[in-house]
């Protein structure tokens, strides 16, 4: 497991398993489209919308899971002085602002139809657009400082602070009474949705999450190679 | 110790100094609060009834938007003259300064804001009984909003280019203390909840500031 704190380790097994993902996450979307458009049932409510699940589901846990991947990465980078964690959070945090924005355009897609609105004011929404502003903060601070070793430090705090809007984002459907719906399958008890619909579902999100590492190893080696030749 | 402590009032005395020689700042801040509620006025149309419903909210982030404005000065002055290292090597560690430094800029910056909410709210046509609800929200608040900013320009402190980064961050960080404070004043009823959760909120932060502040601070000063 030494590839996921060492820059050199990294570059060595990511060239073995980056085609690998490729390839995995273009077979998986090939199957997860299939599965979602034309193999699955329509929802006795919703009709044909119920499809744009797919694609809003996984990008809304894929938002998360980048940015508690990043967290994780900033206290292993303060804590223990790895600085590959410094580098994955550079590289990784527009993946995951383009994760929360599809998440956002498809579920208000979704809203338009189903609750008559584009947008509402509601507590899982709100969340998740904070969550997207500070994936662009996180952005713009790697842009807008001069001196590489303050600035991913201040980027890790600003991380370590920033995710306390993860368990808000979260739970907000439970603490609050939102439009959102409250949890379907990440929950404790058995998830209460059907067979036909969650296969392409788990398909879809093995798909994004595979897309995502691939695109994730693509910029983390163009990192490690701009820091060799003080670009950055 | 009692040298400690003399050193700590100095520290204040200097601060009282800085702000009363400085104290056009701060007037601006205030004058730039009220200008703003001309022009929010202006816009919405002088209805009472209308006003008096959208009040509070316009107070609060007004008030939210004006005590981001001196965010600037909060650090960098100290930081450029060299004053921090001064600080730091007669024994206040950089945690420390950080909770110094929160503290007088919610005395010298936060506190006239205080004095100036009753006038606003005379102007906002807000019924007197809750004018006190709102002081005591936002004499909490305003405290958060100083650790806040002290943790967003200790982070700005070697941003060169993009200065409204800090401002923005406050701002993202500040939307739970608007929600339950507005909720103070329109729900009467469950005032001591609201109150206790910003109480909470308002511990979290302070815990945090010296943390971050002071890894922020040490860094900038280690890279000037």
């Amino acid at each position: 497991m030494k590839f996921l704190v060492n820059p050199a380790k990294f570059n060595e097994v990511t060239d073995y398993i980056f085609k690998p993902v490729l390839i995995l996450s273009v077979l998986l979307f090939a199957l997860g489209l299939l599965f979602s458009f034309y193999l699955s049932p329509d929802d006795y409510q919703q009709g044909s919308t119920v499809r744009i699940m797919y694609v809003h589901v996984p990008s809304a846990w894929l938002a998360l899971l980048t940015y508690a991947t990043m967290t994780l990465y900033s206290i292993l980078a303060l804590a223990f002085r790895i600085p590959f964690g410094f580098i994955f959070n550079t590289a990784v945090a527009p993946i995951g602002a383009v994760f929360t924005l599809i998440c956002i355009i498809s579920g208000s897609l979704w809203g338009k139809p189903m609750w008559g609105t584009w947008w509402v004011w509601d507590a899982r929404l709100t969340s998740v657009a904070i969550l997207f502003i500070i994936y662009l903060i996180i952005m713009f601070m790697n842009l807008s400082f001069e001196n590489r070793i303050v600035r991913e430090k201040v980027v890790a705090v600003f991380i370590l602070v920033g995710s306390v809007n993860l368990p808000i984002v979260k739970f907000s459907v439970d603490w609050w009474n939102t439009l959102h719906q409250p949890a379907t399958i990440s929950k404790l008890s058995k998830p209460s949705i059907d067979p036909s619909m969650m296969i392409p579902l788990i398909i879809m999100t093995f798909a994004f999450m595979m897309i995502g590492l691939a695109i994730a190893i693509l910029r983390i080696k163009t990192e490690i190679i701009s820091r060799k030749t003080n670009l950055s | 110790m009692i040298k400690f402590l003399i050193k700590i009032i100095f520290f204040y005395y200097r601060e009282y100094k800085l702000n009363l020689s400085g104290f056009q700042d701060i007037l601006t801040n205030i004058i730039f609060f009220f200008v703003s509620i001309f022009i929010f006025i202006f816009s919405i149309g002088p209805d009472k009834d209308t006003i008096s419903v959208v009040g509070v909210g316009i107070l609060w982030t007004l008030l939210l938007l004006s005590s981001t404005l001196s965010l600037r000065k909060f650090y960098q002055d100290d930081f450029e003259n060299g004053n921090l290292v001064i600080m730091h090597l007669n024994g206040f560690s950089f945690g420390f300064i950080a909770i110094l430094k929160t503290l007088s800029n919610f005395l010298f910056v936060q506190i006239p804001f205080l004095l100036s909410i009753p006038i606003a709210c005379i102007l906002l046509n807000i019924a007197n009984d809750k004018i006190i609800y709102l002081i005591t929200s936002f004499g909490i608040s305003s405290f958060i909003l100083s650790c806040l900013g002290s943790i967003s320009s200790s982070m700005n402190l070697m941003n060169q280019r993009n200065f409204l980064l800090g401002s923005l961050i406050v701002m993202v960080f500040s939307i739970p203390i608007i929600i339950f404070s507005v909720g103070i004043i329109n729900m009467e009823e469950s005032f001591n909840s609201l109150i206790n959760i910003l109480f909470g909120i308002l511990l979290i932060v302070f815990a945090i500031n010296p943390w971050a502040s002071g890894l922020c601070l040490k860094l900038s000063l280690e890279n000037k």
